[in-house]
């Protein structure tokens, strides 16, 4: 499957079958590291809006298939700040490596990168808009804690908290369209799932169903997908409080849970889960962010045609 | 002098140039406004009777046809409309607005975060629905009513 120097901005850029083919190598990379993969290989890490958790996973991943990175962390040392373009960023980096990895505050700004450069450029994140390798190392884990989804046999996914805005929720809900699967949804007032996603899944045959509380997506889903509530979101900080105690999950509330529920989350929390959940077998969020090792390195050896 | 009540034209005849009609009231002003250039003589109808849209508005520009960039403008403010050629008085030519598969360098997004918005940079939009007119932005991937757009 020729993934070969295709660049990763949208996850509605990929088929089913490019998706599976991603997950299959993530997973046997995850088998037997291949310590020297992309030796020679040079990736650039653009992070003009800061994220520890994406650009360390993506440095770790690199490294440790032999490549080599350099790159900027802090736009304020970057020449953006000088005002240059990001097109003209762009022209400058990709004859300094292989790969471009771009995180970037504005909506489309790693397809406009693309369109400029003549190396793959990897979206680490644009604005409110995607940020596919979260989608993808999303659903490796699911597929990795349920098969079935991989064999045809339906799961329950529900998602929780902010599904107007999360933009993690949006692509991993367009991913799963490619599987069958029950979706449930449990969201504050004025921050459900927009209904263009709804009417998305359903046109793919998928159930989506509205539950009223976290109370019953816990008895009846196999996979419970936490998101952040945030503060600006609510005009009235009163409400916020209120909402945010209706939308934390703990280990109490697990007591009479199926064995089978994991909890996912894209980190980081901020109370949403109370921290007694990590003990019992339903946390899963720490693998879940692991994965996202095992999953770049995939991708990174795919678009630069280390691995066919 | 005939019998048969007299044709009254709401809008004074051109010798050549283009005639734009069925155009929703509201976007009358603003397709005069984007096909004429400053010299041109324009003639605009609003708010006249139509069959087909209850009221509508008519644009006539003398002396200018448009170009593919225009229609294109015009397909995304007036999806609908109908355009006369008029050469000597006489419609040569006749067509409703072509609706193209994208819209490239004609609109603004009406995302104010889109990368579009911050860099010299040519828009794309692609069309996702037809009645209303929607679009998407090909780089924000949001989609939006045509209306919602501002013209380049």
């Amino acid at each position: 499957m020729p993934l070969a120097g295709r660049h990763v901005i949208s996850v509605a850029d990929f088929t089913r079958d490019e998706i599976l083919h991603l997950l299959d190598t993530a997973a046997a990379i995850a088998q037997g590291p291949r310590r020297e993969l992309l030796a020679g290989k040079i990736m650039a890490t653009l992070f003009f809006e800061p994220s520890t958790r994406t650009r360390l996973s993506f440095e770790a991943a690199m490294l440790s298939l032999g490549g080599r990175v350099l790159g900027f962390s802090d736009p304020g040392s970057s020449s953006a700040r000088k005002g240059e373009s990001l097109a003209d960023t762009i022209r400058m980096v990709e004859r300094y490596a292989d790969v471009i990895v771009m995180r970037h505050p504005r909506d489309g700004a790693a397809r406009l990168a693309a369109e400029v450069s003549r190396v793959p450029v990897i979206n680490g994140g644009d604005g409110a808009n995607q940020h596919p390798t979260q989608t993808f190392l999303d659903l490796y884990t699911i597929a990795e804690l349920f098969p079935e989804l991989r064999a045809g046999r339906c799961i329950t996914v529900c998602f929780a908290g902010d599904l107007r805005y999360g933009r993690t929720v949006h692509s991993l809900l367009h991913a799963l369209c490619h599987f069958a699967c029950r979706i449930l949804t449990v969201a504050p007032r004025g921050l459900e799932l927009p209904e263009q996603y709804v009417a998305e899944a359903r046109a793919h045959g998928i159930a989506v169903e509205a539950v009223p509380s976290l109370h019953e997506a816990i008895a009846s889903s196999d996979v419970l997908y936490m998101t952040r509530l945030q503060e600006e979101r609510f005009p009235d900080p009163v409400e916020f409080e209120h909402i945010k105690a209706s939308y934390r999950i703990t280990a109490a509330m697990l007591a009479a849970a199926p064995p089978r529920l994991r909890i996912l989350h894209p980190l980081p929390r901020v109370g949403e889960i109370a921290t007694d959940v990590d003990a019992t077998l339903h946390a899963h969020y720490f693998a879940q962010a692991a994965n996202g090792v095992p999953v770049r390195q995939a991708l990174l050896a795919l678009v630069l045609g280390a691995l066919r | 002098m005939s019998e048969s009540a007299p044709r009254i034209r709401h809008v004074e005849a051109i010798a050549e140039g283009t005639v734009i009609d069925h155009i929703p009231p509201a976007a009358t002003l603003k397709v005069a406004q984007l096909l004429s250039g400053a010299a041109d003589q324009v003639f605009i109808g609003i708010n006249l009777r139509s069959e087909r849209l209850g009221r509508k508005g008519v644009v006539k520009i003398a002396g200018r046809e448009l170009d593919q960039r225009a229609l294109s403008s015009l397909a995304l403010i007036a999806p609908g409309a109908t355009v006369s050629i008029i050469r000597d008085y006489r419609v040569v030519r006749k067509f409703a607005v072509p609706l193209p598969e994208r819209f490239e360098q004609v609109a603004r997004c009406a995302n104010a975060n889109c990368i579009t918005n911050h860099e010299q940079w040519p828009t794309r939009f692609v069309v996702v629905g037809e009645r209303p007119l929607r679009v998407r932005c090909w780089y924000c991937e949001r989609a939006f009513p045509a209306s919602e757009l501002a013209l380049l």
